[in-house]
């Protein structure tokens, strides 16, 4: 390939003049261990250097003094006679380079070897050091006599961090934002959608010098943030309505979450039902958690782990941790206690006998003669029941082939905490050991996680970023800021909606966006929050707006109905075996007449198909006519039986007069019954398949326009009946004064004076000029992001 | 400042400078000599790079152990290619074999779904630091596409986490197609708007969105703007017509079949027809069968192995073949054994199975081989930047060109990968 001189390679050079800045480094002062070194020494040597692994490789270990001491890797003050300078200076390609470059590992950073240098020719001081604790301390939880009643004082204790932070930097925060940017940017953070158009003006409208507080009391309170809030939740669990698992009611789950969230469950509450749920999904939904995961009970702690504590553990499921010092034996002995759950790791998870009707019915069918089609028409009956989880005695087993200590293989893994406080298990009880240990506000990194992840859902970028690489090794920047933060979610006693209202009332929060591409790696700046692109739910959620009205309060149609009814599963559950009995004997006759009506009309299909190949039109015309009406007929007693039959939803009709106008499917996000079809405009936007956690994706795409500019949504906000063009007729403003109106609705600011004049004449001669202007505004890139 | 420069930083620094400015390297790098090696590849103009998402086992499909009880009863057939066998879940890919280059001795040291995935496109580990693009990012960035109104880099039925663009600029992103059957969906005006009103109302919006986008130097902001620009074009262009599967005739679309994945693979055809670089097709199976092993493939098996073998059959009478590589890629492989508990199989990235098909390799060829019941790789090892390394030459990228990210951080295509020149036909 010949070189040409191109735009992107000047600009190459450009960039390469400030990246090859970075060799120069140097340590301005003299490095100290504990702050400087320690944190080298965690992320590049502790995977394969610590008492965490059986035998350390090489015999080396770097996380004790009297092991550095004991080594001879340095040579105080001469780093260029020490093995671990000349090890870590090695090029990439030399196979001798530390840290071995596979699995991912990184080299040192030209500063971090700059640092090492400084270091050891400072003599390579381990000052009063010690040894590294893995397991690091337990938090030392916070005043518990400050209620929720204080998020304002809250509130301004944060914001004076923040201005320290600024003052210790010679920064200083963006300029406040204006009441139409806070009115847009809270409702999108909370309710998870625009405001309508009386929303904002009675808040524009409002004198109250405490509006901002109020509105963010308001909106914490309403409808639109459960919603808002169960598509966060339902992303880090991977909640699934449909396909949960084969033959269970999947939506009881999705039902429980938002429960838990319009109750005010605490958090650390919601996370122990989660994991101390037993018993069916219609006694309650919280087994959900188990029966996502079903077959899986080693990610299902990876899993919890991440979501939970922000801690990615899951490399550790098959071999110690490339990158980090945590091992297979950790990983395996937190998954003890949850292991033995029958929904996790079977036997036992799907069986006749987790029925309890079971011995009694296995006999009467035996005197019944063991007639094979009754025998599984009761199974089929009773099938939603055989999936309980409960406790079993399974025990979790090393595997035959463990590398790291051949006495362990194949025996029990011992349940034991990865870090802070031991759990003490009580009367065999596990998973409660576990749930307290977890949601303990002595966890060190359970309120740092859930407290991490709230701000950067408000302010755009984690404190920690990512969110889930917390580690036994503090993080440096705005640890305060984040000890401050974990402190107040516990004084809170994990009420996340206080919690947000703390954030939400502080200046930072109210200030002009971050208007550039966050850098990665690159510490939050605390200027004011980060501008991002709408999520696909919000961007939906916003649309509804310029439907119809209240669309918090519209609720799917889809019902679980027939063999998942939840009505129908309690019943099953309380009947005697002859109950049972008959009610299999009903099923299968259902089941024979559907049988029956689809081979009816397959045979139809067919009679209809020979006339048309005959070409006798009046024939197949006249065939039409007959069959639907012979179905009609059927329908009308059928239908039931047959919707019954599947288990799927029923949609009932619509009745409230303020949606009449809108297909039942046109609901906020939270309420549809998820995974969508493909093509659906959530899906294209990057709503998250929940197959993945959080696989969701904010990133521009051609198909984002095509469907702004010709699908459904603006073709029906453009419709003379939308609420917004029918608010827009009744509010009786012609000119200026309506496009304003527009532009309030739409993009929740005024329009500026060059914005109307430039308007004005390019929709000169249209014949819609209001289409024209809503129409530009719903595709204009302002409209897809939160600023 | 002191210029205190260690040799390795001074070295690379020479190295930089020498790249930057002159476009030359001053040392032969290590990828450099083992790609000298081997001259072959250049012959793809396309690449269909099938995902089966969730990892697939590779001792159900490619790589079966005759007679061994991991196989769970399941037989090995003979396929068109000599002394190659496939599991009996594949008997129309049986025939198809003559095509294909076998990759037995895939491994991987990553065993989660995203790190597998995330690999498996990017060729680099997953990372908090950065984001890398996806291989026909690549493509697109250096070789361009035959066709200049399309998406050199198209996305059939992918998922929300694909890499896509990484660092790169948007534009090099792959054009998502979520329901092949919909084909491009929304490329048509509604009724009652009329050339003229939209001519009027994406005018209005490139003028009022210009407006933020200057205040606005987020780079997902200005994309935007020009999306609506590529968006706008493609409704005029002719090409349009590419993404409607329905023009192809009855006998076409059965052979592929009517599941996602066959119209995925039906349209991928047609867009190599119309000369779009990359396309890659997701099967909407998931493959991560951790219960039922046996009962989930003998349900999934049937159309993934239909769609295959009709993608590579039609490609072959088309005469497209030569020019279109084919891959079939995973995160892993499962394990040998089917668990007591679950009758399933876990995760497993120590030995899997990838294979390529067309665009200039051998057919009927397995390279490497996996122990007697697929547990580790036994001989010739191949990682995903290996092979990834492969498809690049096979489409003739220059594995050495080096592309930065917006902090100056140097990539490559395949990062380290060294091709596996043995396939090249």
């Amino acid at each position: 390939m010949t070189f040409k001189p191109s735009f992107s390679s000047l600009l190459g050079i450009g960039v390469f003049v400030l990246y090859c800045t970075a060799p120069f480094v140097t340590a301005s002062e003299s490095p100290l261990f504990e702050k400087d070194i320690l944190p080298i020494f965690y992320q590049h040597c502790f995977a394969c250097h610590s008492e965490k692994q059986a035998k350390p490789k090489g015999k080396l270990r770097l996380d004790s003094a009297e092991a550095i001491r004991g080594s001879d890797m340095m040579v105080a003050g001469k780093p260029d006679d020490s093995e671990l300078m000349k090890r870590v200076s090695l090029p990439h390609t030399d196979e001798d380079v530390m840290p071995p470059l596979k699995g991912g590992a990184q080299p040192l950073s030209d500063k971090e070897r700059a640092m090492l240098r400084q270091w050891i020719a400072d003599g390579a001081k381990l000052d009063s050091w010690v040894k590294f604790d893995h397991r690091g301390a337990a938090m030392t939880a916070g005043d518990p006599s400050l209620a929720t009643a204080e998020v304002r004082q809250l509130s301004d204790e944060l914001q004076r961090l923040v201005d320290r932070s600024h003052a210790s930097k010679d920064t200083k925060l963006n300029a406040p934002a204006n009441d139409e940017t806070f009115l847009r940017r809270v409702y999108l953070d909370v309710m998870g959608r625009i405001p309508s158009l009386e929303e904002s003006t009675r808040f524009l409208d409002s004198k109250d010098a405490d509006k901002r507080g109020k509105l963010i009391s308001e909106l914490l309170g309403s409808e639109g943030y459960v919603s808002h809030m169960f598509n966060w939740k339902a992303d880090l669990l991977r909640v699934n309505t449909r396909g949960l698992a084969a033959g269970q009611p999947g939506k009881l789950y999705d039902d429980w979450v938002k429960d838990a969230i319009r109750s005010h469950m605490s958090y650390d509450e919601f996370v122990r039902q989660l994991i101390t749920a037993s018993g069916y999904l219609w006694e309650n939904g919280a087994v959900g958690f188990y029966v996502r995961d079903l077959g899986m009970p080693l990610d299902h702690m990876s899993n919890m782990t991440r979501i939970f504590l922000g801690t990615r553990i899951e490399c550790a499921q098959c071999h110690d941790h490339p990158l980090e010092p945590i091992t297979q034996k950790d990983f395996y002995q937190m998954t003890a206690f949850t292991f033995g759950v029958s929904n996790l790791g079977k036997p036992g998870g799907y069986s006749p006998t987790n029925v309890k009707q079971w011995p009694e019915l296995k006999a009467k069918l035996a005197a019944l003669g063991n007639d094979k089609a009754l025998f599984d028409s009761v199974s089929s009956t009773i099938a939603p029941l055989k999936r309980l989880t409960a406790d079993t005695d399974m025990l979790l087993k090393y595997p035959e082939t463990y590398p790291y200590d051949a006495a362990l293989r194949g025996k029990p893994a011992e349940p034991r905490t990865l870090f802070g406080d031991e759990a003490v298990i009580k009367d065999g009880n596990r998973r409660k050991a576990f749930a307290d240990w977890m949601t303990s506000p002595r966890n060190p990194r359970f309120a740092k996680n859930i407290a991490n992840r709230l701000w950067k859902r408000v302010m755009g970028l984690g404190l920690i970023e990512p969110v889930d690489s917390l580690s036994a090794l503090p993080k440096p920047e705005h640890a305060e800021l984040l000890d401050f933060l974990t402190q107040t979610m516990i004084r809170l006693r994990f009420d996340e909606r206080a919690f947000m209202a703390v954030l939400l009332n502080t200046r930072l929060y109210q200030s002009d966006t971050v208007r550039e591409t966050p850098e990665p790696a690159t510490a939050f700046a605390l200027l004011g929050p980060q501008l991002r692109r709408l999520s696909a739910e919000q961007i939906w959620d916003s649309h509804l707006v310029m439907l119809a009205k209240d669309m918090d309060e519209r609720k799917t149609t889809f019902r679980l109905e027939g063999v998942l009814d939840p009505q129908r599963l309690r019943k099953l559950n309380t009947m005697t075996a002859d109950e049972l009995i008959a009610q299999a004997r009903i099923d299968r006759a259902e089941h024979t007449r559907k049988r029956e009506i689809n081979l009816l009309r397959e045979e139809q299909q067919k009679e209809r198909a020979a006339a048309k190949a005959r070409g006798d039109e009046k024939e197949v015309q006249r065939l039409a006519a007959l069959h639907a009406k012979q179905n009609k007929e059927q329908a009308d007693s059928d239908m039931k039986a047959m919707n019954s039959e599947a288990g799927e939803e029923g949609a009932t009709k619509e009745t409230d007069p303020r949606w009449k106008s809108l297909p039942p499917s046109f609901i906020r996000a939270s309420e549809m019954p998820l995974p969508l079809p493909l093509g659906h405009f959530l899906r294209q936007f990057g709503q998250s398949d929940r197959r993945e956690i959080d696989a969701f994706s904010r990133e521009p795409n051609t198909t984002h326009s095509l469907a702004l500019m010709n699908g459904e949504l603006t073709t029906r906000a453009l419709a003379d009946d939308s609420y917004l063009r029918r608010q827009l007729a009744a509010s009786n403003l012609v000119g200026e004064k309506r496009t304003q109106l527009i532009y309030r609705a739409i993009l929740v600011r005024s329009a500026t004076a060059e914005e109307l004049a430039e308007l004005a004449t390019m929709t000169q001669g249209s014949p819609t000029p209001e289409q024209d202007i809503i129409w530009a505004l719903l595709n204009s890139p302002e409209f897809l992001f939160n600023q | 400042m002191n210029s205190d420069l260690t040799d390795i930083s001074r070295r690379a620094f020479m190295e930089r400078y020498a790249k930057a400015v002159f476009g030359v390297s001053l040392l032969p790098s290590f990828s450099g000599l083992r790609a000298a090696q081997s001259k072959a590849g250049g012959k793809a103009k396309s690449v269909i790079f099938l995902y089966m998402r969730g990892g697939i086992s590779h001792i159900d499909t490619f790589d079966p152990k005759p007679g061994k009880p991991e196989m769970g009863g399941v037989q090995a057939i003979a396929t068109s290619a000599d002394g190659v066998q496939v599991s009996e879940w594949f008997p129309r890919m049986a025939k198809q074999m003559h095509h294909v280059s076998l990759l037995r001795s895939m491994t991987s040291t990553q065993g989660i779904h995203d790190r597998g995935a995330y690999l498996a496109h990017t060729s680099y580990f997953m990372t908090p630091t950065i984001t890398h693009p996806s291989l026909g990012s690549w493509a697109v960035k250096l070789l361009g596409s035959a066709n200049a109104v399309l998406p050199g880099n198209i996305l059939v039925n992918g998922s929300p986490q694909h890499p896509r663009s990484g660092y790169m600029p948007t534009h090099l992103a792959p054009l998502p197609i979520v329901d092949p059957g919909a084909g491009l969906q929304n490329a048509a005006l509604p009724p009652q708007v009329t050339e003229s009103d939209f001519a009027r109302r994406t005018a209005l919006t490139q003028a009022v969105g210009a407006r933020f986008v200057q205040q606005t130097p987020h780079r997902d902001a200005s994309a935007y703007l020009k999306v609506q620009q590529d968006a706008t074009s493609l409704m005029k262009s002719e090409d349009l017509k590419v993404f409607d599967i329905s023009r192809e005739d009855k006998k076409t679309q059965a052979a592929y079949g009517t599941h996602t994945f066959g119209k995925g693979c039906l349209l991928a055809r047609r867009l190599v027809e119309s000369g779009v670089r990359f396309i890659e097709v997701e099967d909407s199976h998931n493959w991560d069968t951790h219960n039922d092993q046996i009962k989930l493939m003998e349900n999934m098996t049937p159309t993934t192995d239909q769609t295959m073998a009709a993608l590579l059959d039609d490609l072959h009478q088309r005469g497209l073949l030569a020019s279109t590589l084919v891959v079939m890629a995973t995160e892993f492989g499962r394990t040998p054994q089917i668990s007591n508990e679950t009758a399933g199989r876990g995760h497993h990235p120590s030995a899997f199975t990838w294979w390529l098909a067309g665009g200039g390799v051998k057919g009927g060829y397995v390279h490497g081989k996996s122990d007697e019941i697929g547990e580790h790789v036994a001989e010739k090892p191949v990682t995903m930047q290996d092979c990834n390394a492969t498809i690049a030459q096979a489409m003739g990228i220059d594995l050495k060109h080096i592309e930065h990210s917006p902090s100056g951080r140097p990539f490559t295509v395949a990062d380290k990968g060294v091709p596996v020149a043995e396939v090249f036909a």
